[in-house]
C-alpha cells in the first residue's frame, strides 16, 4: 500500500515534507499520522489508510512533492498480520486460527509429500536421487509465511520443502520428480532443481553455496530497480565453509541488500557433523564479522521462525538488510536416497524426534484450543488426498521426447 | 598408502563415510585421521591445501566428489598446481593427484553429470588420466601416484558397478601408453573411460555384420599416446573418436586433429567424431541417455564408415 500525496494545493504548487512521524520499520495503525507536510497555506498530517509496517520514506524532509507522488510504502500484507492484534511485538501477538492451521497444513503437506516420495523412490519408480527434509518443515514454512507472494527464495538440492512452502503445487513437483514434461522444469531438472520462478522460487541450485551469491545479485537488482521485493536464500550449515558464502555475505553487507540469508543448521553436511568441520559452530556469528545482524532461532518452532523471519524481512525491506538467520533443526531422513544415516547417534535422533516440529506444533494447537483432533484429522486427510491424486497423475505424465533434448539451451 | 607414507587423502566424506561412491571405504580405519582427512565443504580450500602440501613433501590425493565442483577449485588447479613448476623456473613441482568422477548414467542432472576432461586438457602443466577398466582404476592410479606432476584422475560414476579381475601383483600401468583393447583391421575407434565399454560392445555388434573395428583405450589424454593410435589408423585407414564429453571444443576435436596431422596420407575417409550433445545433462532418463553416444549409434557409424 502506498501513501500518496493528496491534492492539497489549489494552486498546484508543490508541497513540502516537514517531518516524518513514524520510523521505517515501525508498525502503524489505520488512521495514524505518518508525515507532516506543508502547503502554501497550512501544515497538516497525513494518515495511514490501513494498518501495516512503514517500509520506506520516499521523500526526505525538506523536499517537495506533487499531488499523486508516493510518499511512503506501507506493508499490510504480511501473512500473520491478517490478525496481528494491536501490537507488533512478538510476545503479545495473537494469531488468527486460520493462519495457524495453514502453517500446520503446509508443514504436514511437506512431511507427507516427502514420505510418499521416499516410498516411490524405494519402489524404483522415480529416477535419480533425492535429498529430503523430513524434520525441517518448520524452517521452510516459517520463513515463507513471512514473505510476500512476490518475494523470492533460492534453494538447494534439498528443496522440496521450500517449494511446497512457497506455493508450488504437489503436481508440478511430482511430475518433475518423475522426469515428466509437465514438471516445473519440464523434466530437465529433477529433484535437485525444483522451483518455479512464477511462484517466486528460483529452482534449486545443487552446488553447495552456489545459490548464495545468486541471491545476493537478485537483491542487488531489486534495490537498483527500486522494487519492494526481497529474497530469502536457503542453504545448509555445510555451505558456511565455502568461499562463496563469505564473499556474498560481505557484498550484501557492503551494499545493504534486501537479502535474508537462511541457514538451516541441521548439524550435518552429508554425513559429517558440523563440529568436525568448524570450530565456531554458531553460524549466526558470521554475520557480525561482516557488519550486519545474525540471529540463531529454534528452527523447529514454526512461530519462532515466522517471527524472526518477519522481523528480518522487514529490516531487509526498509534498507536495513541483509540479515542472517540460523535455524537450528534436524534432518530425520538420510542425506540422500541411499544414505542409511548410521552416523546420527541414537540419543541424538531420539532427542530430535521428541522435538519434531509438526508434533510440537500440533500439541500447541491442541493445548491452546486452536484445533481439536478432528481438525487435525481433517487436515491430514485433505493433505493425503491431494498427494495421492497427484501421484496417480504423475505416474503417467508424458516424458520429454528427443525433440526436447536441445530446447532451452539458448533463448533462440 | 602402505608403501608410501607421504600419501594422504583429503576430501569431503572420504573418511568415516568412505566416499560418496564408496571409493575410500576402509581407509580411515586402516590409515587413521592424519592421513585420511574429512574436509569441510571447501573445494578451493582443500584442493589448494593439497597443492601446498604437495610442494612441501607430501603426496596428496585430493578428492572432488563430483568433477562438476571443480569450478570452485579451478584457480588452485589451473593457476597453481599446473603452473608452479614452470612459472617458478623448475624450483619445485606439485606431485598430487586430483581424484574425481564424472559422467552421466544416474539421472543426476546438469550439475552432477558432466564430462569435463576437456577443461583440464586445455591447461598445460596438468596430466589427465581416465581409467576405463577395473584394472586401470587401480594400476593407472598407482602410476599416477609416482609422477612428479599434478594428475587429474577422472573416474566414471557408471563404471563403479563394473566388475572385473584385478591382479594386485601386476606392474603399474605403463603411464602414458594407450592400449589396443580389441584388434581389428577395417576401422580404428579411439576412446577412453566409459565409452570404452560402449565402443567394445559396438565393435562386437559390427563384427556380427562383418566389420572388424580396432578399439583403442587412450587411458591418458595428457600425455596423448599418438603412436599407438597412428599405428592403428595407418593400418585401418579409418578413424572414429568417441567421447562422452560434448562435441564443441572437446577432447574429440583435439584427438581428431592430431590423427589428421599424423596420418593424413593413410586416411581413406574423413575422421568422424561421436560425442555428447552440446547440452547440459537432462534428468529424465530417456533424454539423459540420448544426450551422450549410445552403443547403437557407435555401431551404426562404424558400419557406415566401412561400407
Ligand atoms: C560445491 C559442492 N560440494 C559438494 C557437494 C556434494 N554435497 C551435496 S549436499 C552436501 C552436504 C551439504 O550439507 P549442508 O550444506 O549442511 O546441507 P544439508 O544437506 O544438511 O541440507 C554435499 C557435500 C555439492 N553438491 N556441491
Ligand atoms: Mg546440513
Amino acid at each position: 500500500m502506498n501513501l500518496k500525496m493528496p491534492d492539497l494545493s489549489t494552486t498546484g504548487s508543490p508541497i513540502k515534507v516537514v517531518r516524518w512521524l513514524v520510523e521505517v520499520g515501525d508498525f502503524v495503525e489505520r488512521g495514524q499520522a505518518i508525515v507532516e507536510v506543508e502547503t502554501d497555506k497550512a501544515t497538516m498530517e497525513l494518515e495511514a489508510l490501513g494498518p501495516g509496517t512503514l517500509l520506506q520514506q520516499l521523500v526526505p524532509v525538506g523536499s517537495e512533492a506533487s499531488a499523486g507522488d508516493v510518499l511512503a510504502v506501507i506493508d499490510e500484507t504480511q501473512a500473520g498480520s491478517t490478525v496481528i492484534g494491536n501490537s507488533h511485538t512478538a510476545n503479545e501477538v495473537s494469531y488468527h486460527r486460520d493462519f495457524l492451521l495453514n502453517l500446520y497444513e503446509r508443514m504436514l503437506l511437506i512431511r507427507q509429500f516427502e514420505d510418499r516420495v521416499k516410498a516411490l523412490f524405494l519402489e524404483g519408480s522415480m529416477p535419480g536421487t533425492i535429498h529430503q527434509c523430513q524434520g525441517q518443515e518448520a524452517t521452510a514454512v516459517g520463513v515463507c509465511a513471512a514473505l510476500r507472494p512476490d518475494d523470492f527464495i533460492t534453494s538447494t538440492f534439498r528443496g522440496h520443502g521450500h517449494a511446497l512452502a512457497k506455493g508450488l503445487t504437489v503436481q508440478e513437483m511430482l511430475d518433475e520428480l518423475f522426469g515428466g514434461v509437465t514438471g516445473c522444469c519440464k523434466g530437465k531438472g529433477g529433484s535437485m532443481h525444483i522451483g518455479n520462478i512464477g511462484k517466486g522460487m528460483i529452482p534449486g541450485i545443487a552446488i553447495v553455496a552456489g545459490g548464495i551469491p545468486v541471491a545476493t545479485g537478485m537483491a542487488l537488482a531489486f534495490r537498483m530497480r527500486k522494487t519492494q521485493e526481497i529474497v530469502a536464500c536457503f542453504f545448509g550449515d555445510g555451505a558456511v565453509a565455502e568461499g562463496a558464502f563469505h564473499e556474498a555475505l560481505n557484498m550484501a553487507a557492503l551494499w545493504n541488500l534486501p537479502v535474508l540469508f537462511v541457514c538451516e543448521n541441521n548439524l550435518y553436511g552429508a554425513s559429517t557433523r558440523i563440529d568436525q568441520v568448524m570450530k565456531n559452530t554458531k553460524v549466526s556469528d558470521r554475520a557480525a564479522s561482516y557488519g550486519f545482524r545474525g540471529e540463531t532461532v529454534d528452527g523447529n518452532d514454526v512461530l519462532a521462525v515466522y517471527e524472526a523471519a518477519s522481523q528480518a524481512a522487514q529490516e531487509c525491506r526498509s534498507g536495513r538488510g541483509p540479515v542472517l538467520l540460523e535455524l537450528e533443526t534436524y534432518r530425520r531422513s538420510g542425506h540422500s536416497r541411499r544414505d542409511p544415516c548410521h552416523y546420527q547417534p541414537k540419543e541424538e535422533r531420539a532427542f530430535w524426534s521428541a522435538n519434531d516440529p509438526i508434533i510440537r506444533f500440533a500439541q500447541a494447537l491442541l493445548v491452546d484450543g486452536n484445533a481439536d483432533l478432528d481438525d487435525l484429522d481433517r487436515i491430514q486427510k485433505r493433505v493425503d488426498d491431494e498427494i495421492e491424486s497427484a501421484v496417480e497423475k504423475a505416474k503417467t505424465t508424458p516424458k520429454p521426447g528427443i525433440e526436447d533434448l536441445l530446447t532451452d539451451v539458448y533463448a533462440s | 598408502m602402505m608403501e608410501a607414507p607421504t600419501i594422504v587423502i583429503i576430501g569431503e566424506e572420504v573418511g568415516a563415510y568412505g566416499g560418496a561412491y564408496g571409493v575410500t571405504k576402509g581407509l580411515l580405519k586402516e590409515f587413521g585421521k592424519e592421513r585420511v582427512i574429512d574436509s569441510p565443504i571447501s573445494e578451493a580450500g582443500f584442493v589448494g591445501a593439497a597443492v601446498g602440501a604437495a610442494m612441501s613433501g607430501l603426496r596428496p590425493v585430493a578428492e572432488l566428489m563430483y568433477i562438476d565442483f571443480s569450478g570452485i577449485a579451478m584457480d588452485q588447479i589451473a593457476n597453481q598446481a599446473a603452473k608452479i613448476r614452470y612459472m617458478f623456473g623448475g624450483q619445485m613441482g606439485v606431485p598430487m593427484v586430483l581424484r574425481t568422477q564424472g559422467g552421466t548414467g544416474r539421472s543426476a542432472a546438469a550439475q552432477h553429470s558432466q564430462s569435463l576432461e576437456g577443461w583440464f586438457l586445455h591447461v598445460p602443466g596438468l596430466r589427465v588420466a581416465l581409467p576405463g577398466t577395473v584394472s586401470d582404476a587401480y594400476h593407472l592410479l598407482r602410476a599416477s601416484l609416482r609422477l612428479a606432476d599434478p594428475v587429474v584422475f577422472i573416474e566414471h560414476k557408471a563404471l563403479y558397478v563394473q566388475k572385473g579381475k584385478l591382479d594386485p601383483t601386476q606392474a603399474d600401468a605403463d603411464w602414458g601408453r594407450a592400449v589396443v583393447r580389441r584388434p581389428g583391421d577395417q576401422v580404428t575407434v579411439v576412446t577412453y573411460s566409459r565409452m570404452l565399454t560402449y565402443a567394445l560392445a559396438a565393435a562386437e555388434n559390427a563384427a556380427g555384420h562383418g566389420v572388424e573395428a580396432e578399439v583403442i583405450d587412450l587411458r591418458t589424454l595428457n600425455p596423448l599416446d599418438l603412436e599407438t593410435v597412428s599405428d592403428s589408423v595407418t593400418k585401418t585407414g579409418r578413424a572414429i573418436v568417441v567421447t562422452e564429453a560434448c562435441l564443441t571444443g572437446g577432447p574429440a576435436a583435439e584427438i581428431s586433429a592430431r590423427i589428421q596431422e599424423e596420418c593424413f596420407d593413410f586416411l581413406e575417409e574423413p575422421i568422424l567424431r561421436i560425442a555428447g550433445e552440446d547440452v547440459p545433462i537432462p534428468v529424465a532418463p530417456a533424454l539423459e541417455t540420448s544426450s551422450v553416444p549410445t552403443v547403437e549409434l557407435i555401431t551404426e557409424v562404424i558400419r557406415k564408415l566401412v561400407r
